[in-house]
């Protein structure tokens, strides 16, 4: 298989400070890599810098076959296959739940109106919200938006869905049902997903490989049950008892 | 003291079209103030994170100049009172063109002169009322706009433009009274607008009380008109 997405001794400094020190990883097609770690360890960077919304500092990535850091047609190329869905949703708010959708094929695939929204509107139905698609983002609850925002994500056609802590500014009763989407599509679509998250379930579940960062490196990587019972570093050990708990 | 009411009906076709001048320079100002606000607006916020991605190469040190010309222009407006910059435009403007140029007769009628200088003034007012709606955007919408591929154009069309234009409608309005109000001042340089009316025939009668009291009522019916207008656009344009 070949590897979608490449990084070599990537660095990344935000002034004096480096989040992403000498990070070397490939992900290949298919892939479900799911990420942890403390906060501040660098993995929210790692996914934003794949998807060109941080520049890396120096070291190699290559996405889709193309060089980071490009010119600006070659980094919507490269959104335009890696789609990202975000802690905080971010749907549009002027929108209805079926425009916020439809918005990516129509605008950034050029597809036209009708078409983009009959796209939109079998998303939705995958997503479980067929009935809401009239909905406006702030008449919907957390888990229903973030639903839309994978919704959205999908709907331009990526290779790569990335996710920033999907769950993280969810009620806990809104949890399972991202998380079933998310496994829907992982299962479903063999989409090559990098998931930032505490879920440890999902990770299991889902996940083909599991990376523990800390500090701005990569220090534990394998099979996900494998690295759940037997961490290798205190780090992950202490950790992986952290999480445990909550 | 007596109170005639004969005076205002006998003065109200004057007045009235006293109200319909300052109706006129209000409404081309406020379009054209429109259109010089958005303009210097995003211009003092060109090639910054607030309107997506940071521009690279040439385009770099072209945003930091536009950047300070509509600086520039909102500080100078700012800067000084709008009855000096009609009063500069009507008496001084024309000389200094003759100063500088082989043009002998140049003037500029004072009807022109008010609403050029209620455009270049709410212009400059607009312009931050629209800069601070931008800035406001949350970037999280600009970054979920960029992870679709969609361009810069696109993202201020569809995204920051929408949402912003909802969060300038309060301020606007503010600004579209005051320059309502402003028009008043163009009593300076001759501009038969409502108050100039009303100074006429007040010279004429002596009839304070009735003249200055319709006059006020008139203003304030049309700054209603306007507040009306823009609470419904407000209304109209809810984000739930």
């Amino acid at each position: 298989m070949p590897s979608i997405i490449e990084l070599k001794n990537v660095c990344k400094s935000f002034g004096h400070t480096e989040v992403l020190h000498n990070i070397d990883l490939s992900i290949q097609e298919g892939e479900v890599v799911v990420i942890i770690g403390p906060s501040g360890s660098g993995k929210s960077t790692l996914l934003r810098s794949i998807n060109c919304l941080e520049m890396i500092t120096s070291g190699e990535l290559i996405v889709d076959g193309v060089r980071i850091p490009a010119e600006q047609d070659r980094i919507r190329q490269i959104r335009l296959e890696v789609g990202m869905v975000f802690q905080q949703f971010n749907l549009f708010p002027h929108m209805t739940a079926l425009e916020n959708v439809a918005f990516g094929p129509h605008k950034a695939r050029k597809i036209n109106k009708s078409e983009a929204t009959e796209i939109a509107r079998g998303l939705l139905y995958k997503v479980g919200l067929a009935e809401f698609e009239d909905k406006f983002p702030g008449q919907l609850s957390g888990g229903q938006q973030q639903r839309v925002a994978i919704a959205r994500a999908l709907a331009v056609n990526p290779k790569v869905l990335l996710f920033d802590e999907p769950t993280s500014a969810l009620d806990p009763e809104m949890i399972g049902e991202v998380l079933d989407v998310m496994k829907s599509i992982a299962k479903d679509s063999g989409m090559t997903m990098l998931v930032v998250t505490h879920e440890m379930g999902f990770a299991a579940q889902a996940g083909n490989r599991l990376i523990f960062m800390d500090d701005g490196r990569i220090v534990e990587e394998g099979k996900p049950g494998e690295i759940m019972k037997n961490p290798q570093s205190e780090r992950l050990k202490d950790f992986l008892g952290h999480v445990k708990h909550h | 003291m007596d109170f005639e009411f004969s005076v205002i009906t006998e003065s109200l076709p004057a007045l009235l079209a006293g109200a319909k001048l300052t109706w006129i320079i209000t409404i081309l100002g406020i379009i054209g103030g429109m259109v010089c606000g958005v303009l210097a607006g995003l211009g003092r916020i060109a090639g910054t994170e607030a309107l997506g991605e940071k521009p690279h190469g040439i385009f770099k040190p072209i945003c930091v100049l536009i950047r300070y010309l509509s600086g520039g222009y909102v500080e100078m407006i700012r800067g000084t009172p709008i009855i000096v910059q009609a009063m500069f435009l009507y008496f001084a403007f024309p000389m200094l063109v003759k100063a500088v140029t082989d043009i002998e007769r140049f003037r500029i009628e004072a009807l022109t002169a008010a609403v050029i200088t209620i455009i270049f003034n709410a212009g400059a007012y607009i312009a931050e009322i629209v800069r601070g709606s931008v800035i406001s955007v949350n970037k999280g919408l600009l970054e979920a706009g960029m992870s679709l591929g969609i361009s810069r154009f696109q993202l201020i069309v569809h995204v920051i433009g929408p949402i912003a234009f909802r969060r300038m409608i309060p301020p606007l309005g503010n600004q579209f009274i005051i320059s309502l109000k402003d028009t008043s001042l163009f009593i300076v340089i001759g501009v038969g607008e409502l108050t100039r009316q009303g100074q006429e025939i007040m010279a004429s009668n002596f009839r304070a009380l009735e003249i200055w009291l319709t006059v006020a009522v008139m203003y304030l019916i049309m700054t209603t008109v306007l507040a009306m207008s823009l609470r419904q656009l407000e209304r109209k344009m809810k984000i739930f």
